[in-house]
């Protein structure tokens, strides 16, 4: 260990000093693209809510705590959120080991295609599930309606958060670390649980935390597979907006839900703080290696085999049903997709709304990952103990809000606020990428700030050190070892994007419809070939997350032992 | 308590866009402006913008028609599905989004009307209208399509089985078809509360409050004989529903009386039955309206969009498009329409005030049992 000289104390000081200044300045860009695009909408709704006539009303508060329904609203939400994570988490570990840890045959196709669930509108991955564990569905099994099918299915559509953003950090994780205790007689368990889980605990810690957001504000899901007995908050604050237009019940339930979703991410921060430790990285080209033990190989044969029954069954119903046509099989759906149905205006080539989709997704990964680059920097400081302050720590929580609010409000504040020049906007393009890149921030931050947090203080020192201008350190130091992390950072914000639907049904124009709104629309109308192009579309956008993933996986940065 | 502070809200959404409701006032019906029986064309080229469902579609080339004659470039708004537009268009109200809204039901009558959302406006075309469509006195929504929500049925799986089909409501809590019929929860889905006040137009009940209300004794039978609850139709059809392209095991479906023609995959064919069918006992009229927005900034082309609406190319190509069935009655429909759908000669209805003041009481009452 070096020993600090008195000298290098003070320097470290002023330096400190100035990096506050460039702290603030580097949070006023996403703190001030929230407060606009987030918090004005939300809080000028919420207000329509709770002040009518410009005077305070809070009488819808005693309506809700006195109504049952309500709090049983509230359990329900707060435990199944709860197990859903936990679950996420127990099943998500072992696939996060795999691709941190071993090299095998498709394992990049893997890592890409495991963001497909992500993607894919809920109500089409809702409607495969059911065909797998609905009544019918091929297990023979029926658990629609039931919590289980609600659980099952956000594993599913999480499992995806745990294992990129825990395996992004443990692929960086010395192996060393790990044979070498296992060399002084420990037992794998004991392995991973002294050496290992101490290095992984803040990345699981955040996503955790998104994890149990996700679920917290579950609609979709809830709706299809939970029957008309299963109601989360986010599905009661949609039907008080959008259906009742009561305002001020929904305003008080968009409290609750903010105050609980609060309370868990200063949770979540608290232990994902103390539990970050330092420690040298290394790149993932490195520390896999191809499996070597019968017991490693039966581990990588189970990991995969679990991935293809939560994955493979579900999206294989979907597949196979694009090609079932009433002809037969073939590529009728496909052909379908292209012939317009006499000219409507409902019909959008599939060509123009992969074009739509990857614009808007395109645009919404920029600002996110400037955004959000700005932001973690911000957070994470000089990564050094007195660097964890007061403002790093609200930064940090106000930007994960977004995540655990419900799309219907911020949708409904967007049409009262963005309505006067010089911000009338309520029909205005630019609103869909700005929407998804609000949700798309929280991911990239949640991956960027857990990476920054783990370089060692003292490489940004030495550099700095050595004449290095605070410019200079980022680019040499932080870049590359962030590399991975942005990478990551930049497939979650498309996926995010590429699936995103809440949002922009409220925003999109008709000519301009994304892929969900498309497949949406399609699976809106009855017919055999409507049903089929819905499945048709569904199958594509299914191969371009894979496609797009790829690509972005490829360009990432150089990383650790590149330089 | 809710009521009087959605009306408290109203009152203040008036009053926040002041200066927009002082334009409205002065503009609060719009004169006519067919010039002898045709569309009018505007000088300078003008930019209408109509709010509409996500379920809106229309051919590329009548709405080129429309465009071509008046000089009118019409751009579609869409917010969600029926309600959440109709809703989002309540809470902008005086400052509003676009200049026509299309697509609202006679169950959000009620609510377009107690919030001041439109302005009058009483088409010449509404002559060729069919006076049972002409629901609003006022003159502010005009009737443009209408439809029939009924139960459906799968005939392959009735004649595989033997069971005689359902007519009648009463035979749908039959012990015949147990397990048999999925329907859409009333609170989510507008299908869905369709059946629901179809069952109160039929059994009565509607003003008893308590849970022994006629209407939710029928629904306790429906329950008792295993009836399956889902959120929305796009669930209830291809989840659930065994016929046509679903991919279930139930049966029967509450869906539209124009869904089976759709089942019709291929018209070719030697079939004169759709391989579903409608049970028309049930039936439930849906009739969507227009309007014309409050503090519209282009009124006169809105109005020039609604009698396009009832005018022949609009009327006629609602069936194709939307699966509905024009309100200028003596339009000809298309041959899969008239060879694949039942009549339905006297579909169940409410009057829409009382729609209006009691839909939340009875989905509470029906959430009690449900939930």
């Amino acid at each position: 260990m070096v020993r600090t000289l008195p000298l290098a104390d003070s320097r470290a000081n002023s330096s400190s000093r100035r990096f506050l200044w460039w702290r603030i300045l580097a949070a006023a860009p996403p703190l001030l693209f929230l407060a606009v695009f987030f918090a004005w909408p939300v809080v000028a709704i919420l207000l329509r809510g709770l002040r009518p006539d410009g005077v305070w009303d809070f009488s819808a508060f005693g309506e809700v705590v006195a109504d049952p329904t309500m709090r049983r609203v509230l359990w329900f939400t707060i435990w199944e959120s709860i197990a859903s994570t936990v679950l996420c988490v127990l099943f998500a570990l072992p696939g996060a080991a795999l691709f941190a840890r071993y090299r095998f045959r498709g394992k990049r196709l893997l890592w890409s295609a495991l963001l497909v669930p992500f993607v894919l509108p809920t109500v089409v991955v809702a409607v495969s599930l059911l065909g797998v564990i609905g009544s019918g569905g091929l297990t023979g099994v029926n658990l629609s309606g039931t919590v289980w099918a609600i659980l099952i299915a956000h594993v599913f559509f999480n499992y995806a958060v745990v294992v990129r953003t825990v395996g992004s950090t443990w692929s960086t994780i010395d192996p060393r670390l790990e044979e070498s205790a296992q060399a002084l007689g420990a037992r794998p368990w004991r392995v991973f649980a002294e050496v290992t889980w101490p290095l992984i605990r803040s990345s699981v810690a955040a996503a955790s935390s998104i994890v149990f957001l996700f679920s917290f504000t579950s609609f979709g899901i809830v709706l299809i597979l939970g029957g008309s007995t299963h109601r989360t908050l986010e599905v009661e604050i949609y039907d008080q907006t959008a259906k009742f237009l009561h305002l001020d019940i929904a305003a008080v339930l968009a409290l609750l839900q903010l105050l609980v979703v609060v309370m868990i991410l200063v949770w979540f921060g608290r232990s994902q703080r103390r539990r970050s430790v330092l420690f040298d990285q290394r790149s993932a080209t490195e520390t896999e290696k191809p499996a070597g033990t019968p017991r490693q190989r039966w581990f990588i044969r189970s990991n995969i085999a679990f991935i293809a029954v939560l994955f493979g069954t579900p999206l294989a119903v979907l597949v196979v049903r694009s090609f079932a046509t009433p002809e037969g099989w073939g590529f009728g759906f496909y052909r379908a997709l292209t012939n317009s149905r006499g000219g409507s205006t409902s019909f959008v080539p599939p060509i123009d709304a992969i074009g739509n989709s990857l614009l808007f997704a395109s645009i919404a990964t920029a600002i996110a990952l400037v955004l959000g680059l700005c932001a973690a920097w911000a957070i994470v400081g000089d990564g050094s103990a007195h660097s964890e302050t007061r403002f790093s720590r609200w930064t940090d929580t106000a930007l994960m809000i977004p995540l655990g609010t419900s799309a219907v409000t911020v949708g409904f504040g967007f049409l009262i606020v963005f309505d006067e020049p010089p911000l009338n906007l309520r029909s205005s393009l630019w609103l869909i990428p700005i929407a998804h890149a609000v949700v798309a921030l929280p991911f990239v931050v949640r991956l960027l700030v857990p990476a920054l947090r783990s370089i060692d203080p003292r490489l940004r020192e030495a550099a700095a050190t050595l004449g290095a201008s605070p410019r200079r350190v980022w680019l040499s130091v932080e870049v590359p070892i962030v590399g991975r992390a942005l990478a990551a950072a930049a497939g979650f914000a498309f996926a995010v994007s590429l699936g995103e639907f809440g949002a922009t049904a409220f925003l999109v124009r008709p000519d301009r419809p994304t892929m969900p709104i498309a497949i949406y629309r399609a699976l809106g109308r009855p017919g055999e070939y409507n049903f089929g192009q819905a499945m048709a579309m569904s199958t594509i956008l299914m191969l371009l997350t894979v496609v797009v993933m790829l690509l972005i996986d490829r360009f990432r940065p150089a990383s650790v032992s590149e330089f | 308590m809710r009521r009087l502070i959605a009306a408290g809200l109203l009152a203040l959404t008036v009053l926040g866009g002041a200066c927009a409701s002082e334009k409205s006032e002065t503009s609060s019906s719009v004169s006519p402006v067919l010039v002898d029986g045709s569309l009018p064309r505007f000088e300078n080229s003008v930019t209408l913008r109509v709010m509409t469902h996500d379920s809106f579609a229309v051919s590329q080339s009548v709405l080129d028609e429309f465009e071509s004659a008046t000089n009118v470039r019409v751009e579609l708004v869409s917010s969600g599905d029926a309600v959440a537009m109709t809703n989002a268009a309540i809470l902008t109200v005086g400052n509003p989004v676009a200049d026509v809204i299309f697509g609202f039901d006679e169950n959000l009558l009620g609510s377009v009307l107690r919030s001041d959302l439109l302005q009058q406006y009483r088409p010449e075309r509404l002559e060729n209208v069919d006076p049972a469509f002409v629901i609003d006195e006022s003159g502010m929504a005009t009737p443009i399509d209408h439809g029939n929500v009924c139960v459906n049925f799968d005939r392959g799986a009735f004649l595989a089985s033997g069971t005689p089909i359902p007519s009648t409501f009463e035979e749908l809590v039959d012990p015949s078809v147990k397990n048999d019929f999925v329907v859409e929860d009333p609170s989510t889905s507008t299908p869905g509360l369709a059946f629901m006040l179809a069952t109160i137009a039929k059994f009565g009940g509607g003003d008893d409050a308590t849970d022994g209300a006629a209407w939710l004794n029928y629904w306790k039978q429906l329950k008792a004989n295993g009836l399956s609850v889902v959120d929305s139709w796009e669930t209830a059809y291809y989840a659930n529903f065994s016929g046509g392209s679903g991919k279930g095991d139930r049966p029967l479906v509450v869906s539209y009386a124009s869904s089976p023609p759709a089942e019709v995959s291929d018209t070719s064919l030697p079939v004169d039955q759709s391989p579903t069918g409608v049970v028309t006992q049930t039936c439930y009229r849906q009739t969507e309206f227009a309007g014309i927005l409050r503090g519209a900034s282009q009124p006169q082309a809105a109005a020039a969009f609604i009698e396009f609406m009832l005018g022949g190319s609009f009327q006629a190509d609602v069936p194709g498009q939307m699966y509905v069935y024009p309100v200028v009655t003596s339009t000809p429909l298309p041959d899969t329409f008239a060879k694949y759908t039942a009549p339905v000669d006297a579909p169940l209805a409410l009057p829409y005030s009382d729609v209006a003041a009691n839909r939340e009481r009875w989905i509470s009452q029906w959430s009690a049992l449900f939930r």
